[in-house]
């Protein structure tokens, strides 16, 4: 049966819910409502006092939920939206991140922010928060891009016993359909190549693999074969797979949908700048959104994230460095 | 009995040091365990330094009203066993497990306050801004990646890999930006010559290589000038055993650069760097390559005494039996390449050398003579210069080769 | 309002005011260590608050309630159970310690033993109890233990604060939120740090239950702590208790509180004489058991102190610098 994301992120909460009594979902909106996007439609009727409407007050649901498990729990917290989680920003990164490192007891909690843009939902409904939340240490952050990576990879950060910061793309929500869940997926912390080339590698996560490929697509006519890699987990990055492919390209493109200063792409370049300068043949590029907050109409949002055709552009530059 | 050290405390985050305002107790004093003994003061508040056991205070090592820093050492506490024991404290020197538990901390603020640089140091005014000025001027950064020049990472690490210099790739046509040569396109190279002849190049070969690769970085040029030998050869004929002919030029060109050292000089940075002595090479082909042994002080050595040591230089060279020092400080060569019967050339110079003076083939020509009212028979060479254009120009560079001319014209002289 | 009149077991009283002189004893320990040069990082004391502190420690159970002291709340700590040495250790910075050298002082604690180790971040601890609470009521282990979270004057302005009292309401979760307002926030006195004429009149707001003590009072700050439990424990949702102190020491022992004025100072009184007269007039201790409760304190703060202080430190070569677990 057909799934799109959104509905695969569901399925695996229903499924954990019923597989894991320990598990429990709290967020706004989430009870009889089923959540700002449906994620946990039909959840609370289902499993009663389990799937809880929280008050408006992020920091404070951040904190209860790292109470909860402390205590055993394996709670799901779902922000409306990503942007929303920097309200509670220093929940989760002066305490659930440092708890195991200070105390020695872990936190099993997934925090899902509902990311990125879709048109027209302007400054506060479109941001990517893994970069920031990749910086502190005790933390994992994961960006799945496909149908499967959204069932397997919320089903394996709920029961891992660390924080996991799931970033999921509401941009693939409803546009990403599968016909069929894959349950044999990799394991958080690897990265899959999605498209094999040798002229150039594109590492990228989230919505973003989607666009690469359209652009790996485009440049194909040309005769250039262009290299994917899908992070899948931006922390712990995956440096050996893509060390990997830039030693079989020579060329790196780091794409990013979060903002261009530091971040994800950044640290992708560093890394391998640091450990494989020998292997690159070109400097190595970075593409995100541009240094302006998300604008809200659709002609400015498509141009202030990288599309399939800007991405054609910094490759055809890369290629000829 | 065991000493106990009074050390100044952290008061406070960021604190580096605290005045004393008055001692409580004086040396000789019987203290108990945590009683304030000296008074201090810090920016921020002031408060008492107490003690960690109880005891007599054996001495203080400072004044009231002095700055100390924090971990100075102020003064000693001797206790008894039995106080050590029961507050855990561990004395001044003592070795062992007990030091490891409870000395890490006091030993390093102890360290600190001794260290007087590191004392003087928190003391020290720091500038609340330096005028810098940026040492580099225009680009900031390298001209860029595009062009044919560019080596990116990739390639250097694929060519250190190989042993392959930038020059062994000059056949490539790149293909990247502005004609740079790709990873791509030296790999494609590679594949391409893969089944054509090769032979190992020898030892001297890739010495030679490497030295004119070096010297080919600079801005080379060369000039030329016809000289008449009549002179020069009639003198050698006279003279038991003949000197070759490459010793009366050497001979001339040594006098001719000590009347302009600077000529000879080698650039480094903005200093040109002088000759310290008339040392000059003469290029000597042996098997598959060419040496190039120094002749010293060749500006005060005569034509004859020239002659003697260069026939032994040149002996000893074919027999590769030359000493590494033979090779070094010299300032410019000599090269003849007349001695393969080619009239003219553009010799390059050691990489380590600004000038190298090349000597053509004689050649008999007419010459039409006033005097005689005839042509008359007269044997010239081209004599050349290469120069590192960056020390000497074209004028300077004629400048020389008169003077060496001028010499030849007195072979009794040289 | 609730009335204050509950009547507390003789044990009850004499556990409470034991870790009210251990408490004292141990920071006068802790100050000197301090101004010996002997701490890593700073000493943040309760002097003045141990009666309504360790009144809180007495009425939970250590093993069944949970409870997120605050930095003033050694006394509290102590009645609650928690080891003279997790104390000595984490202050000298041991790697025997709870924390094993990787945080310090007040920020220690055994989250799985029901005590939260607090971050600076003051009001975050309200909500972590409440999630601890709301996850035993999920499982249905909550029974009839509570939790409990302690804040000042200066924690009542976050938004933490605000947000996790909201949630604690909505859930009705067995809290105590004991605010403990000992007039300065560091530096900053009351007027400038809130409004109201009196904070425990938020609780209205709030729609929960609202404890007013003077927490000087020994007597007093028992009974009012033991209704709140027994509201808490009887399903009346979060209790906000507000108890009105001085604070008897600057906001560290850096800080000599040059800024409180002195007719504060002077019209104050110390909540450990206060217990002491009470107790005595009571009948419930003689002149002689409080010196051997005095004595006895002393002896074990001093061996907890020598232990410590030949423990070794962390050790940077053997940490795993691992922020997550496996």
């Amino acid at each position: 049966m057909p799934l799109t994301y959104i509905e695969a992120i569901h399925q695996a909460q229903r499924e954990l819910l019923a597989e894991c009594p320990e598990v429990f979902i709290y967020g706004q909106d989430v009870g009889q409502f089923g959540g700002a996007f449906k994620a946990t439609r039909g959840l609370s009727e289902e499993f009663a006092g389990r799937v809880i409407d929280s008050p408006i007050s992020e920091d404070a649901m951040a904190g209860m939920v790292i109470g909860a498990a402390v205590e055993g729990a394996r709670p799901i917290l779902e922000m409306q939206f990503a942007d929303f989680s920097s309200v509670a920003f220093n929940q989760i990164v002066n305490q659930a991140a440092t708890h195991y490192y200070r105390t020695g007891v872990q936190v099993p909690l997934t925090v899902r922010l509902p990311s990125g843009g879709t048109p027209g939902s302007g400054p506060f409904h479109s941001q990517n928060m893994e970069s920031l939340y990749a910086h502190y240490p005790g933390l994992i952050v994961v960006t799945p891009a496909t149908v499967a990576d959204a069932y397997g990879m919320l089903k394996e950060a709920v029961m891992m016993d660390n924080p996991v910061i799931f970033c999921e793309h509401k941009f693939l929500y409803n546009w990403l359909r599968a016909d069929e869940l894959k349950k044999n997926a990799l394991p958080i912390g690897q990265a899959r190549i999605v498209r094999q080339g040798k002229h150039v590698t594109v590492v990228t996560y989230g919505a973003l693999v989607h666009e690469a490929v359209k652009a790996a697509e485009m440049l194909a006519a040309d005769g250039w074969e262009i290299e994917v890699v899908d992070l899948r987990t931006v922390k712990p990055v995956d440096i050996d797979t893509i060390m990997a492919s830039v030693s079989r390209t020579g060329r790196l493109l780091a794409l990013g949908e979060s903002y261009p200063w530091g971040g994800v792409t950044a640290e992708i370049v560093s890394q391998v700048v640091t450990e494989g300068f020998h292997l690159l043949d070109a400097p190595p590029m970075r593409l995100n959104s541009k240094d302006t907050p998300v604008p809200y109409h659709p002609d400015l949002w498509a141009a202030h994230r990288p599309t399939p055709e800007s991405i054609v552009v910094a490759l055809k530059h890369l290629l000829r460095l | 009995m065991p000493q106990v050290a009074i050390i100044m405390p952290q008061l406070g985050e960021s604190i580096a040091e605290a005045t004393i305002v008055k001692f409580l107790v004086q040396p000789g004093d019987t203290v108990a365990v945590d009683q304030e003994i000296i008074e201090v003061e810090t920016n921020k508040a002031t408060m008492g330094v107490t003690t960690l056991c109880g005891g007599t205070i054996t001495t203080f090592h400072v004044e009231e009203g002095v700055s100390y820093a924090v971990g100075t050492q102020l003064g000693v506490i001797q206790a008894s066993e039995e106080e050590i024991q029961a507050t855990g404290v561990t004395p001044i020197g003592s070795g062992g497990a007990e030091q490891e538990g409870d000395g890490t901390l006091i030993e390093k603020t102890l360290s600190h306050g001794d260290n007087p640089a590191i004392a003087q140091q928190s003391q020290m005014d720091i500038p609340d801004s330096i005028d810098i000025k940026p040492n580099v001027h225009g680009l900031p950064v390298p001209v860029g990646t595009k062009g044919a020049n560019y080596i990116s990472p990739r390639m250097r690490a694929r060519m250190d890999e190989l042993g392959l210099h930038a020059a062994d790739i000059s056949a490539i046509q790149g293909n990247g930006s502005g004609g740079r040569v790709t990873i791509e396109d030296l790999e494609a190279f590679l594949v391409g010559i893969e089944d054509w002849p090769k032979s190992k190049a020898s030892p001297m070969r890739l010495a030679v290589a490497d030295a004119m690769r070096r010297s080919w970085t600079r801005p080379l040029a060369t000039v030329g000038m016809p000289v008449v030998l009549d002179k020069v050869l009639a003198h050698r004929r006279e003279q038991n055993p003949k000197p070759g002919l490459t010793l009366y030029i050497l001979r001339a060109f040594a006098l001719a650069l000590r009347e302009d050292p600077t000529s000879a000089g080698y650039l480094i940075g903005e200093n040109i760097v002088h000759p310290k002595a008339f040392d000059i090479g003469v290029a000597v082909q042996v098997e598959d390559g060419v040496v190039v042994p120094v002749i010293r002080n060749a500006d005060v050595k005569t034509v004859p005494e020239l002659s003697q040591e260069y026939a032994d230089l040149v002996e000893k060279a074919r027999d590769r039996k030359l000493g590494k020092e033979t090779f070094e400080k010299g300032i410019a060569t000599v090269t003849n390449f007349g001695t393969f019967g080619l009239v003219s050339g553009t010799p390059i110079p050691l990489p380590n050398e600004t000038l190298i003076l090349g000597l053509g083939a004689g050649v008999k020509k007419p010459v039409w003579s006033d005097e005689a009212n005839a042509f008359i028979p007269v044997t010239t060479c081209e004599l050349v210069i290469t120069f590192d254009h960056r020390v000497v120009d074209g004028g300077g560079a004629g400048m020389l080769l008169q003077k060496i001319r001028d010499y030849l014209q007195k072979p009794e002289t040289l | 309002m609730v009335q204050t009149d509950n009547a507390q077991s003789l044990e009850q009283i004499h556990h409470c005011y034991r870790a009210m002189v251990m408490s004292r004893t141990l920071e006068n320990k802790l100050s000197s260590l301090y101004k010996a040069g002997k701490i890593v990082g700073g000493v943040y004391l309760g002097k003045g608050q141990e009666a309504i502190s360790a009144a809180l420690g007495t009425v939970l159970e250590r093993g069944k309630d949970v409870y997120a002291p605050l930095i003033r709340d050694q006394a509290g700590r102590t009645a609650f159970g928690e080891e003279l040495l997790d104390v000595t250790r984490t202050y000298l910075g041991k790697v025997t310690g709870p924390m094993r050298g990787r945080d310090g002082n007040i920020h220690r604690g055994r989250p799985t033993e029901g005590m939260p180790a607090m971050i600076s971040h003051l009001g975050a601890s309200l909500s972590y109890i409440a999630g601890m609470l709301f996850a035993r009521r999920l499982k249905g282990s909550l029974n009839d233990s509570i939790g409990a979270a302690t804040f000042g004057d200066g924690a009542t302005s976050t938004g933490a604060f605000h947000e996790g009292l909201n949630l604690a309401a909505v859930e009705k979760l067995p809290m105590i939120i004991l605010v403990v307002n000992n007039c300065f926030a560091y530096s900053t006195p009351n007027d400038r740090q809130f409004a109201c004429d009196n904070l425990v009149s938020r609780a209205e707001g709030y729609g929960i239950q609202g404890h007013h003590v003077d927490g000087t009072d020994f007597f007093k700050s028992l009974e009012t702590m033991t209704a709140a439990a027994e509201a808490a424990r009887a399903g009346g949702g979060p209790q906000l208790v507000v108890a009105d102190v001085l604070r008897l020491c600057g906001h560290g022992e850096h800080d000599d509180a040059k800024y409180v004025p002195k007719n504060l100072w002077e019209g104050s009184r110390d909540c450990m004489d206060v217990a002491e007269q009470q107790l005595l007039e009571a009948n419930y201790l003689t002149e002689a058991e409080i010196a051997e409760i005095k004595e006895d304190a002393r002896l074990k703060v001093q061996e907890a102190v020598a232990i410590a202080q030949r423990e070794p430190t962390p050790d940077p070569y053997l940490d795993d610098w691992s922020a997550l677990g496996s």
